[in-house]
């Protein structure tokens, strides 16, 4: 264990902007060798601090102190140079380039001058062999999976032997197993004397790898604490949003009314024979691994993607849907998976991302009356309680849980029978998630009914009435609620998933 | 917040006083003759053709696309008219059928590119280069390179002809400006090219009909390039088979100009006839100072890269940050 040292110290850090003031004399200090959990909601602050540390932002006042020196100027490159490293969410890395060229990015091993380009295949091969990644190093950024280029950033990050790395929401696309790896490199980090600073809504993690964790509440902090002196996530999260885990998902028992949607037998691509229904005032749940086809099951019932087969009843009479608009027509609505790529219009104002699909409640004639959509987006916005100066604001200018809600009003203006929401709460804060559920709520007191898509078991199950369960592409079980708990439904999803292994351990 | 209402308005603003500050520039350089009426209602009707080009590029760089084959269709629609209506020329249609066989064929252009850029997925730039030459030989070999006259004299005379003491050549332009900047702001049509152009996938799952949509725009795009083909006829009271050549270049200079962003989702057809009027405004008011028209060309292009970087330029101050990369001291 290298001697510990601190590594970064902020001290009374004040930021704000023309509107809001985003930390107010917010103080954090590392050591090398610590990882250090940054957990808030959003718009705590985390972000700001985290922008300031690497020089994006400059704060208003207060201190930076790194490895003992105080940092007066900053910037990106500064940063760079003192050894301060972020991994965005967004991918760093040049997608036209192979892994290899990546990592030796304006560094290349040159033979006279010319690229040494075995030297930089073996030791970037060395390199991911060393930290137990398997991806071959020749390979474009962009063939690789989004998991595999997430992984690639932080290796980069490693790469780089950096004093601080700073990981903000890093597990967001990556697998149970590609989390192992990334814990795995936090570790090497760790050893190597790094101080981390590790970013995540999902506070589980924060607890499997953090030593400390810093909570922020509304730029302030809240506290630092030994992450084994909170024992678990039940004692953090009141710190965060001051309401207890019990709170958060308040499904009330509901009898369910009658079939609102039944499907029969829906095969695709990536399923084949999957059957279910969902009935007024429920929410049902479809729980399954990633690529299992969860998803693509909710892609071809809304249309998107083709069906080869398979009936599809919308209160006991058998519709066609080939695309979105014969789902709407029926009443089916889908809040997609990928909020950034799939349902946001980040170039236009919250009034136009939520009258999209709404114009039709306020034309006169051919034509949009603005004076109408204006009042109903207005009216969703309130009633979800989003946080905007105006409805004309862009919608880029707000956070993810917001432009997150902003899809919600959007889909409960269209006021569809049945809504798909497809993971709706990922990266969102847990203030955020608490008031969709309660969303749920009244959507299912107007006579509603709701398909919730989601990996989190937790809030499946906390959510659902009933939960389907997909196993590679077929149905494994519908288990009711009385019979639900982690362990079961996990077994259930890996059912049809041994035959599979089998084969890959035969091949 | 009142003042963040609108940032396409702010665009629209600036290019408002910028046209404004060089018109009270000239007019005072020129010792009034600038701002004289015969000039000022030149000035507009040197700047139509180009206006009503550019009302279609501007729904084309909306869908994030681009429409190169524009100036070909000016010249093909020219052409076809001619060669139906001549009187020299073995059909003599009567003039409303020349109208209509011209903005048919060229519909049919618009729907050909359409098709290659959404079912075929080729790059737009690509499939209207190719478009833009394969019309234009088209023209070529229809007229076999030769002027077609003979034109109806109710058409050699709308390029004379005057409303209110207006052209009806710039007419025709502030009335179809009039129409699009309502329908792109009144219409599903209109709001539906500002979905697809921000984000086709959030279009396609909010229930829209891309295919459509897209062949409409590309059509629409067409149709203007058409009615700007017809403009240009009336003009030159022929058929010209190198009518339109290079069009597509002062278009797009337009809408760019207008403050459309390349990536698309973003521009309006208010910003893009300012933008029209802007470069038009260089050119006539260096004509009248005696300013070497090479110079105006230099001007012109560094105007285009400009108008951009300015804009860039508000982006970055709006985050707050970004400028200062720039002007950062080394």
């Amino acid at each position: 264990m290298p001697e510990e040292k601190i590594v970064i110290d902020l001290e009374g850090i004040n930021k704000s902007f023309p509107a809001v003031k985003a930390l107010d004399d917010v103080s954090l200090s590392v050591k090398s060798g610590e990882v250090r959990g940054l957990v808030g909601e959003n718009g705590a602050g985390k972000s700001t601090l985290i922008k300031i540390i690497t020089g994006a932002y400059t704060k208003d006042s207060g201190k930076m102190i790194f490895e003992g020196s105080e940092i007066t100027r900053n910037s990106p490159l500064i940063s760079k140079a003192l050894g301060i490293y972020a991994v965005y969410q967004d991918v760093m890395v040049t997608p036209d380039l192979s892994v290899a060229e990546n990592f030796f990015l304006g560094q290349q091993p040159k033979i006279g001058p010319f690229i040494n380009w075995r030297k930089m295949y073996k030791e970037s091969k060395d390199f991911l062999d060393e930290i137990g990644l398997d991806i071959n190093v020749h390979r474009n950024i962009k063939e690789l999976s989004i998991a595999e280029s997430e992984m690639i950033t932080i290796a980069k990050a490693l790469w780089q032997r950096p004093k601080l790395v700073i990981f903000d929401e890093p597990t967001a696309v990556l697998t149970r197993n590609e989390t192992q790896i990334l814990f795995r490199i936090i570790k090497e980090l760790k050893k190597k004397g790094a101080a981390i600073i590790y970013i995540s809504h999902n506070l589980d993690e924060v607890f499997d790898i953090c030593d400390t964790v810093t909570v922020l509440k509304d730029g302030a902090t809240v506290g630092t604490y030994l992450t084994e002196e909170l024992e678990n996530v039940d004692k953090l999260i009141p710190l965060m949003v001051g309401r207890s885990i019990e709170e958060m998902y308040h499904k009330k028992d509901t009898e369910p009314g009658k079939e609102l949607l039944r499907v029969e037998n829906l095969s695709g691509d990536r399923f084949e024979n999957v059957s279910f229904n969902v009935k007024a005032g429920e929410v049902v749940g479809l729980f399954g691994l990633v690529g299992a086809g969860r998803t693509e099951i909710a892609r071809a019932l809304f249309g998107v993607d083709n069906l080869k087969d398979g009936r599809i009843f919308v209160e006991g009479s058998r519709v066609s849907i080939k695309n979105p608009k014969d789902a709407l027509v029926n009443g089916i609505g889908y809040l997609p998976e990928d909020r950034r790529k799939q349902g946001i219009f980040l170039q236009q104002d919250i009034d136009f991302n939520i009258n999209i699909i709404n114009f039709d409640k306020a034309m006169a004639g051919p034509l949009i009356n603005y004076r109408k959509a204006h009042i109903q987006a207005r009216d969703y916005v309130d009633k979800l309680s989003i946080k905007i100066g105006s409805i004309f604001q862009k919608v880029s200018e707000l956070s993810g849980g917001n432009q997150q809600k902003v899809i919600i009003a959007r889909w409960l203006c269209k006021n569809t029978d049945v809504l798909i929401f497809d993971e709706p709460t990922v990266g969102i804060d847990v203030g955020t998630k608490s008031e969709i559920y309660k969303l749920f709520g009244e959507i299912l007191a107007s006579g509603k009914g709701i398909v919730l898509i989601s990996s989190y078991l937790p809030e499946l199950m906390g959510m659902s009435d009933r939960i389907y369960v997909i196993s590679n592409g077929k149905m494994a079980a519908e288990v009711q609620k009385k019979d639900f708990s982690e362990e079961h439904l996990l077994t259930l999803a890996m059912k049809n998933l041994v035959s599979k292994e089998k084969i890959k351990e035969a091949v | 917040m009142a003042g963040k209402r609108d940032r396409k308005a702010f665009t629209e603003r600036n290019l408002l006083i910028i046209l404004v500050v060089m018109w009270v520039f000239l007019a005072i350089a020129t010792g009034g003759n600038f701002s004289s009426w015969a000039n000022i209602t030149n000035l507009i009707r040197q700047s139509s053709i180009n206006g009503v080009v550019a009302i279609g590029m501007t729904l084309i760089i909306i869908t994030g696309g681009i429409d190169l084959s524009v100036g070909s269709i000016v010249g093909l629609s020219g052409m076809v008219y001619a060669i139906f209506t001549s009187t020299r020329g073995e059909f003599q249609f009567p003039t409303y059928v020349g109208i209509l066989i011209a903005l048919g064929i060229s519909a049919l252009v618009g729907l050909i590119n359409a098709v290659a850029v959404h079912d075929g997925k080729v790059p737009a730039f690509i499939a209207t280069l190719g478009m833009m030459t394969l019309v234009r030989g088209v023209v070529m070999y229809i007229s076999s390179g030769r002027m077609v006259t003979g034109v109806p004299t109710e058409y050699r005379q709308f390029a004379v002809a005057e409303f209110l003491g207006i052209p009806a050549l710039a007419w025709t332009w502030i009335v179809l400006a009039a129409i699009m900047i309502f329908v792109l702001k009144y219409t599903k049509f209109g709001r539906n090219l500002y979905a697809i152009g921000s984000n086709e996938e959030a279009a396609r799952l909010s229930g829209i009909n891309i295919r459509r949509n897209m062949y409409s725009f590309y059509i629409v795009a067409a149709v203007f390039s058409a009615i700007a083909g017809l403009m240009l006829g009336t003009r030159m009271a022929a058929g010209v088979p190198t009518g339109g050549n290079g069009y597509e270049l002062d278009a797009i200079a337009s809408v760019v100009i207008g403050g459309a962003s390349l990536s698309g989702g973003v521009g309006t057809v208010l910003g893009t006839a300012m933008g029209a009027l802007i470069i038009q405004t260089i050119r006539n008011g260096g004509n009248l100072l005696g300013v070497d028209p090479f110079i105006m060309q230099i001007v012109i292009g560094a105007i285009i890269i400009l108008a951009v970087f300015f804009d860039q330029f508000v982006k970055s101050r709006k985050k707050g940050e970004g400028m200062k990369k720039l002007f950062k001291r080394a």
